[in-house]
C-alpha cells in the first residue's frame, strides 16, 4: 500500500558511513485537499474483494469436499446395492425352485394330500350331483408310487417336509412342544409360537448335494409341520 | 565496489534467470505440446477404467406368469498361482483347505492345480458358482483370488416345459428350443462404459462416459400353463413307464384360440441338467410333438370323414357293408386290425369300429386330389404357425405340383392315416378345427415378446381359416361323441357331467424299408365338452410293449381331460350325447 505522505529521507547511499552528526531532517507536511482525499482508494474496497475471494475459495473447497464425500457415499451405496441385488437373486432362485410344481406336489403328497381323480359336480340349478362320489385312496396322487417323473436338478438335496433329518425333526418337535406348553400356560394359541425359526435346515443336514448346491440349500428354510 | 562490477553482476544474474526460464519453457513445450497426447493417454489409463455393462438375456414366462427360464448371475473364481505361492498370509495350502468345503472338491485337487501352474498368473478355481458360494468365498478374503460375474441361465421348474424352452450352453449361447427360435427377442447386448477412479478405487462422479449402450433382452411369454404342463408331463411319464412306451406326447390345445396350453413330451429334458438325457434310451433334447412326425393311424379317419361330410358325399347314417378284407380292382388290398365277419355299418359305425375297409369304401367317393386339398387345408404337410425350432410338417406321400400321385394302396391308406406322416401338433390342430365349427386357428405356442414397458410384440395372428362348414364340423363332433359313448373304451373315457368326443388310433410304424414293424404308435385324440368344445387333448404313445392297443391311451386321456376341465372351470354339459345308429 502506498502512503499518501511524502517523507524526505537523507540522501545517503547504503554502505556509506553516516556522518557522526546528522543534520535534523526537515519535515515538510503536504496536506491533501478534499478532492485528493476523495480520489484516494478506500481500504474497505480491498477488504471486500479479499474477503469475497476468500469466501469463494472456501466455498469451492467445501464444494469439492462435499463432492468427494458424495463419491464415497455413492460408491458405498452402489456396493450395498450390488450385494442386495445378489441377495434378491439368491432368494428368488430359492423361491423359484421351492414353488416349482414338482416340489409343491411332492410335499403335498408326502403330507397325505391326494387329488381325487373322480371329480363330482353339484349342479346349482336343480341341486343334483353329477358323477359318482368316490373317496380318493391314499397314495393315489398325481405322483403316487411312481414318484416325481418330471426332473428338476435344482431340487436335488431339498428335503420334503416329511424327510427332515431326525435331529431337525426332533428339534422342531421339541420347539413345538415347548411352544405348546408355554402357550397353554399363557393361554395363547400354540400357532403363534414361531417354531419355524428354531429349526433351519443346516448345510450338513441338507444332504449329499455337491458343490455350491450345499451352501445354497442351507439357506432354504424348512417348513415345520405341526 | 565499482560501478562496473555491479553491472556485471546484474548481467550474470539476468543471464542465469533467462537460462533457467528457457529450461522451463523447453520442458513446458515438451510436455504440453510435443508429448502432450501420449502423456494424456497415460494419465487417463491410470485413472480411467473401461468396464462392460452386461445386457442380460430376457426371461421365458408361462401364460400363468411362472418363470420357466430366468437369467441369473454366476461367479467365476479365478486365482493367480504365482501370487499364491509367494503369499505368506494365506498359503495355497490354507486357501485350498478353506475353499474345498464350499466348492465340494478335495483340497488336494485345488492345491495341485495351483502348484502345477505356479508360474501362471491365471487359473480357474471354479466356474459359475452361485451367490451363496460366492459370498462365502469372498468372505474368506484370500488375497490371490479374483472374481468375475458371468450371466447364466436357470430353469426353476426343471423339466416342466423343458422340451419347449430348450437350454443354453456354457457361454450362455442358445442351443435348443425356444431359446434359439426366440433368440431375437431374448438376446441382450452387452454395452461398455468408461469412468475415472481415484487412487483408492472410488468412481469420480460425473466421469462416466457410456461408450456403448447395453440392451437388456426382452421376455418371451408362452401360451403354456405351467401347472397343467407339469400335470400332463407327470401323467404321461407315469403311464409311459407303466406301459413300457419308448416315448410319448400329450397335447392340450384351446379350441377357440388354437393356443397350446400344454405340450408334454416323454422323455423330457431338464434344462438344468442336459447331460442326464444322454442316458435315456430314446433321448430327446427338443419336442417330438413338433419335430418328429409319425404315421398317425386311425385318428386321421376323423379328417377324412369331416371332408366327406363337408363335400356332402356321406351322412352319419350312410350305409357301408364292411368286410374284414377289401381288395380293389386296381390292386389295393387293405384289412381291418382284427378279424370280423362282414358288418353292416353306418358311417358313424365305421368310426366307432375304426374299420379300415369301411373307411376306404367311403373315402373312394371323393377324388384323391380333392381329399388331398382337404388335408392341406387342415394344415397337414406343412409346419404349423407355431414355428417351433426344426418343426417338421410331415409328409403326404408322393405329390407333384399339389396333385397327389398316390398308388392305389396309398390312396386307401391315407384315408386312415398310414402311408403319410403328421406331427402330433398337426393332428391336435385337425381336432381343434373340427371343434371350432370348421375354422382352423393358427397354432400358437408363443403369446409374444414382452418389452420392458409391458407392450407385447410379435403377437401371433389370430385369423382363422374356414376348412369345412359349420354343419359338417358339428356332425363330425356328434359322430365322435358316439365313438366315445359306444366304442370299446366307452367306460374308460367317460367323464361324468361332460360330453366327450374321441377317436383312437393304433398305427403301425414303418421299418424304413417300405414295410412295417411289429411296433405300434397308439393314440387318442378328443375334445370336450362336446356340446361346445373348449379343449382338444391328444395322447400318443410309441411302442407301449405292455399294452399295444389304444386302450393304453384311454386312462391318460381321461386323467388329462378331467384335469383340464377342472382346472379351467369348464361348465359341465347340460345335455347328453346324440344317439346315432352305428349299424343297420
Amino acid at each position: 500500500m502506498s502512503s499518501a505522505l511524502a517523507t524526505a529521507r537523507p540522501s545517503s547511499l547504503p554502505g556509506t558511513p553516516s556522518p557522526a552528526v546528522a543534520p535534523a531532517p526537515r519535515i515538510v507536511e503536504i496536506a491533501p485537499d478534499r478532492a485528493q482525499r476523495r480520489a484516494r482508494p478506500k481500504a474497505a474496497y480491498a477488504v471486500v474483494i479479499v474477503a469475497s475471494l476468500g469466501v469463494l475459495m472456501l466455498s469451492q473447497l467445501a464444494l469439492s469436499i462435499a463432492l468427494s464425500d458424495g463419491a464415497y457415499q455413492i460408491d458405498a451405496l452402489q456396493t450395498t446395492q450390488k450385494e442386495q441385488s445378489r441377495t434378491v437373486q439368491d432368494l428368488s432362485e430359492d423361491l423359484g425352485r421351492l414353488s416349482s410344481p414338482q416340489n409343491l406336489a411332492g410335499n403335498a403328497e408326502a403330507l397325505g394330500m391326494v387329488q381325487n381323480s373322480n371329480p363330482v359336480w353339484l349342479r346349482m340349478s336343480d341341486g343334483s350331483v353329477v358323477g359318482a362320489p368316490t373317496a380318493a385312496a391314499g397314495g393315489e396322487g398325481v405322483m403316487g408310487a411312481a414318484g416325481s417323473q418330471v426332473a428338476n436338478e435344482l431340487l436335488a438335496g431339498v428335503p420334503l417336509v416329511t424327510q427332515l433329518p431326525p435331529d431337525q425333526a426332533q428339534a422342531a418337535a421339541n420347539a413345538a412342544a415347548a411352544a405348546t406348553a408355554a402357550s397353554t400356560a399363557a393361554g395363547v394359541p400354540a400357532a403363534a409360537a414361531p417354531a419355524a425359526e428354531t429349526s433351519p435346515v443346516s448345510g450338513a443336514a441338507a444332504g449329499s448335494a455337491s458343490g455350491a448346491q450345499v451352501v445354497s440349500d442351507s439357506r432354504i428354510p424348512a417348513p415345520t409341520t405341526r | 565496489m565499482t560501478r562496473r562490477s555491479h553491472r556485471r553482476r546484474l548481467l550474470l544474474g539476468a543471464l542465469l534467470v533467462m537460462a533457467l526460464v528457457s529450461v522451463f519453457v523447453i520442458r513446458l513445450v515438451d510436455i504440453q505440446v510435443v508429448r502432450a497426447s501420449t502423456l494424456n493417454e497415460e494419465a487417463l489409463d491410470k485413472r480411467s477404467i473401461s468396464s462392460d455393462v452386461v445386457g442380460m438375456r430376457g426371461d421365458i414366462y408361462a401364460a400363468d406368469g411362472k418363470v420357466l427360464a430366468a437369467s441369473v448371475m454366476r461367479y467365476d473364481i479365478q486365482a493367480s498361482p504365482r501370487m499364491a505361492v509367494k503369499n505368506q498370509s494365506v498359503t495355497p495350502q490354507q486357501g485350498a483347505e478353506q475353499l474345498a468345503p464350499i466348492l465340494g472338491v478335495p483340497a488336494t485337487d485345488i492345491l495341485a492345480s495351483i502348484t502345477d501352474n505356479a508360474d501362471s498368473d491365471f487359473l480357474y478355481i471354479a466356474k459359475k458358482v452361485d451367490v451363496p458360494a460366492f459370498e462365502a468365498i469372498r468372505a474368506l478374503e484370500i488375497p490371490w483370488l479374483t472374481y468375475k460375474a458371468q450371466p447364466s441361465r436357470t430353469y426353476p421348474n426343471g423339466a416342466v416345459a423343458g422340451n419347449l424352452t430348450g437350454f443354453v450352453g456354457s457361454e450362455n449361447e442358445p442351443q435348443a428350443g425356444l431359446e434359439i427360435s426366440q433368440d431375437s427377442c431374448l438376446a441382450g447386448e452387452d454395452g461398455s462404459e468408461v469412468y475415472e477412479r481415484s487412487e483408492d478405487g472410488v468412481r469420480i462422479p460425473g466421469s462416466e462416459v457410456v461408450t456403448k449402450q447395453a440392451k437388456q433382452g426382452d421376455d418371451v411369454v408362452l401360451t403354456i400353463d405351467s401347472d397343467l404342463q407339469w400335470y400332463t408331463q407327470q401323467t404321461l411319464a407315469k403311464y409311459a413307464q407303466k406301459y413300457g412306451a419308448r416315448w410319448g406326447i400329450i397335447i392340450v390345445q384351446e379350441v377357440k384360440t388354437g393356443r397350446l396350453v400344454a405340450v408334454a413330451d416323454y422323455p423330457s429334458v431338464d434344462p438344468n441338467n442336459v447331460n442326464a438325457m444322454a442316458q435315456s434310451a430314446d433321448p430327446a433334447w427338443g419336442s417330438r410333438a413338433f419335430t418328429a412326425p409319425f404315421e398317425p393311424g386311425s385318428t386321421e379317419k376323423t379328417l377324412t370323414m369331416a371332408s366327406l361330410l363337408d363335400a356332402g358325399l356321406v351322412s352319419p347314417t350312410t350305409q357301408v357293408v364292411t368286410p374284414y378284407r377289401l381288395q380293389t380292382e386296381d390292386g389295393a388290398d387293405v384289412n381291418d386290425s382284427e378279424f370280423h365277419g362282414t358288418l353292416d355299418l353306418t358311417a358313424t359305425g365305421v368310426l366307432k369300429e375304426s374299420s379300415n375297409t369301411g373307411m376306404s369304401q367311403l373315402g373312394l367317393k371323393m377324388p384323391a386330389t380333392e381329399r388331398y386339398d382337404y388335408m392341406t387345408r387342415f394344415g397337414l404337410g406343412q409346419p404349423t404357425a407355431a414355428g417351433f425350432l426344426a418343426e417338421d410338417g410331415g409328409d403326404l406321400g408322393s405329390v407333384t405340383d399339389g396333385v397327389p400321385n398316390w398308388d392305389a394302396q396309398t390312396n386307401l391308406t391315407t384315408m386312415f392315416g398310414q402311408g403319410m406322416t403328421t406331427s402330433a401338433v398337426q393332428m391336435a390342430s385337425v381336432y381343434q378345427t373340427i371343434g371350432n365349427g370348421g375354422v382352423r386357428m393358427p397354432v400358437s405356442l408363443v403369446a409374444g415378446c414382452r418389452l420392458p414397458d409391458g407392450t407385447m410384440t410379435q403377437v401371433p395372428s389370430t385369423d382363422g381359416t374356414r376348412v369345412i362348414s359349420e354343419q359338417a364340423a358339428r356332425t363330425t363332433v356328434d359322430m365322435l361323441e358316439n365313438v366315445a359313448t359306444k366304442g370299446w373304451l366307452a367306460s374308460q373315457v367317460e367323464i361324468p357331467g361332460y360330453r366327450v368326443g374321441i377317436k383312437t388310433g393304433t398305427a403301425q410304424q414303418p421299418d424304413g424299408n417300405g414295410g412295417y414293424t411289429k411296433s405300434y404308435l397308439v393314440s387318442m385324440a378328443g375334445l370336450a365338452p362336446a356340446d361346445d368344445p373348449q379343449y382338444v387333448v391328444s395322447v400318443n404313445l410309441a411302442d407301449p410293449v405292455n399294452m399295444n392297443t389304444s386302450g393304453a391311451t384311454a386312462p391318460i386321456f381321461r386323467d388329462v381331460m378331467t384335469q383340464v376341465l377342472k382346472a379351467n372351470r369348464v361348465v359341465p354339459s347340460g345335455s347328453s350325447s346324440p344317439d346315432i345308429p352305428t349299424e343297420f
